[in-house]
C-alpha cells in the first residue's frame, strides 16, 4: 500500500511493489462485478454447446466479456462463422480508446512490456490505472499499476470462468431459463449507470429498436445491424447537440 | 472452424488494445472515430438486452404485458441506477423474476 499517498514528492518514486499492490487494490472492489459476470459465461459457454476447454481458453483468447457471450450465443444459434469473428470485432473496436488515452504513460517501455500490458487492458484495469497516471505524480515504475490492476482482473476472470463451467454441469434444466436471463440483468448493471446525455438514449433506443425490428435477419445480422445504428444515432445526435451548442 | 475464429478474433481484440502503444501510429485517432466509439457499450450491450427480455424464449414471439422478464428487468434497471452493483442487480432481476413466475 502507498503509506504516503498525501505527499507528492513521496510518491514519486514508489517501488514497483508499492505500484503494483496499489493496482491490485484500487481494482479490488471491481471484482464484484466481474466475478459473477465470468460466472454466468462459463454456465452460458456450456449451454451455448461449446466444450469446457473452448469455454475456458475462451477467456485467455478474447478476454472480453461482452464479446465472449455474443461468440458463444452466436455460435450456438449456428451464424456463419464471418459473422461470429465480425460481431466480435465490432464489440470489441472500442479498446482502441483505452489504447490511445493511456499510450502516453507506456511508450517508453519495452516492446515485451507494452505487449503484455496491451493484452492486459481491458474496460476495467484501463478505468482504475488511467486514474492513476493522470491524477498521481508520475514515477519510475507506474507501469506497475496497470500491471497490478490487470493481472487482478485476468486471474479473476479465469477463475470465475472455470467457476462457472464446473458448476455450470450441475445446474438443472428448470434453472437454465433464469439463469440465461443472468445475461441481460449483468448487461443492465453495466448500460443503467452510463445512460446519461440524450445522445446515450440516442444510442440506446436505436439500437433496442433495430434489435427487436431486425430478428427477421439471417444469421443474427440483427445484433449487428442494431449495434452500428446505435453507434450512428449516437453519434448524430452528439453532433447535432454540438452544432446547436456552438451557433447559440 | 471454431478454434480458429475464436484464436482470429482474440488476434484483432489484442491488436485493437496493442495498436496505440506500438508506436508505430503516433496520433490519436480522429475525433469523429473517438466520439463514435465511445457508443459502443451503450449500443451493444443494449441491443443484447432489448431481445432478451421482449422476445418469448419458448415461441420467439414478442411479450409485452404477460411477460414476467420485462417487470424483473424494469426492477433490475432501478436496482442498477440506485446500487450501481452489478451482483445486487443481477440478484435482484432474478428473484423478481422467480417471484413474477410463480405468480402470473
Amino acid at each position: 500500500m502507498p503509506k504516503v499517498q498525501n505527499s507528492p514528492k513521496a510518491s514519486q518514486n514508489l517501488s514497483a511493489g508499492s505500484e503494483f499492490w496499489a493496482g491490485v487494490c484500487e481494482e479490488m472492489p471491481l471484482i464484484f462485478g466481474v466475478a459473477p459476470f465470468g460466472l454466468v459465461f462459463g454456465v452460458l459457454g456450456l449451454e451455448s454447446g461449446l466444450t469446457p476447454w473452448q469455454t475456458i481458453l475462451m477467456s485467455s483468447i478474447l478476454f472480453g466479456g461482452a464479446s465472449q457471450i455474443v461468440f458463444a450465443q452466436l455460435w450456438a444459434a449456428g451464424v456463419p462463422a464471418l459473422i461470429v469473428g465480425g460481431s466480435v470485432c465490432v464489440i470489441n473496436m472500442r479498446h482502441v480508446l483505452y489504447s490511445a488515452s493511456i499510450a502516453a504513460y507506456l511508450r517508453h517501455l519495452p516492446l515485451r512490456w507494452r505487449i503484455l500490458l496491451g493484452y492486459l487492458l481491458t474496460d476495467e484495469a484501463y478505468a482504475i490505472s488511467i486514474r492513476r497516471f493522470q491524477h498521481e505524480p508520475p514515477g519510475p515504475n507506474q507501469h506497475f499499476h496497470l500491471l497490478g490492476s490487470g493481472m487482478l482482473l485476468w486471474t479473476s476472470w479465469q477463475f470465475s470462468t472455470i467457476f462457472g463451467v464446473l458448476v455450470g454441469g450441475t445446474i438443472p434444466d428448470s434453472w437454465s431459463l433464469s439463469l440465461s436471463f443472468a445475461v441481460p440483468l449483468t448487461f443492465i448493471a453495466i448500460v443503467a449507470p452510463i445512460l446519461k446525455t440524450r445522445a446515450d438514449l440516442a444510442a440506446a433506443v436505436t439500437a433496442g429498436t433495430i434489435a427487436i425490428l431486425g430478428q427477421p435477419l439471417p444469421w443474427n445480422l440483427w445484433l449487428i445491424t442494431a449495434a452500428i445504428g446505435g453507434i450512428l444515432a449516437g453519434w448524430l445526435v452528439s453532433r447535432l447537440n454540438h452544432q446547436a451548442g456552438a451557433t447559440s | 472452424m471454431i478454434w480458429f475464429i475464436m484464436i482470429a478474433a482474440g488476434l484483432f481484440t489484442f491488436a485493437t488494445r496493442f495498436i496505440m502503444l506500438s508506436n508505430g501510429i503516433s496520433n490519436r485517432p480522429p475525433q469523429w472515430l473517438v466520439d463514435a466509439l465511445g457508443f459502443v457499450p451503450i449500443a451493444v450491450l443494449t441491443a443484447i438486452i432489448v431481445p432478451a427480455i421482449l422476445i418469448d424464449p419458448a415461441d420467439q414471439t414478442i411479450a409485452l404485458w404477460d411477460n414476467p422478464r420485462l417487470f424483473a428487468a424494469a426492477l433490475a434497471i432501478i436496482a442498477a441506477l440506485v446500487t450501481r452493483q452489478m451482483i445486487t442487480t443481477i440478484a435482484v432481476g432474478i428473484v423478481a423474476l422467480w417471484v413474477l413466475q410463480w405468480a402470473m
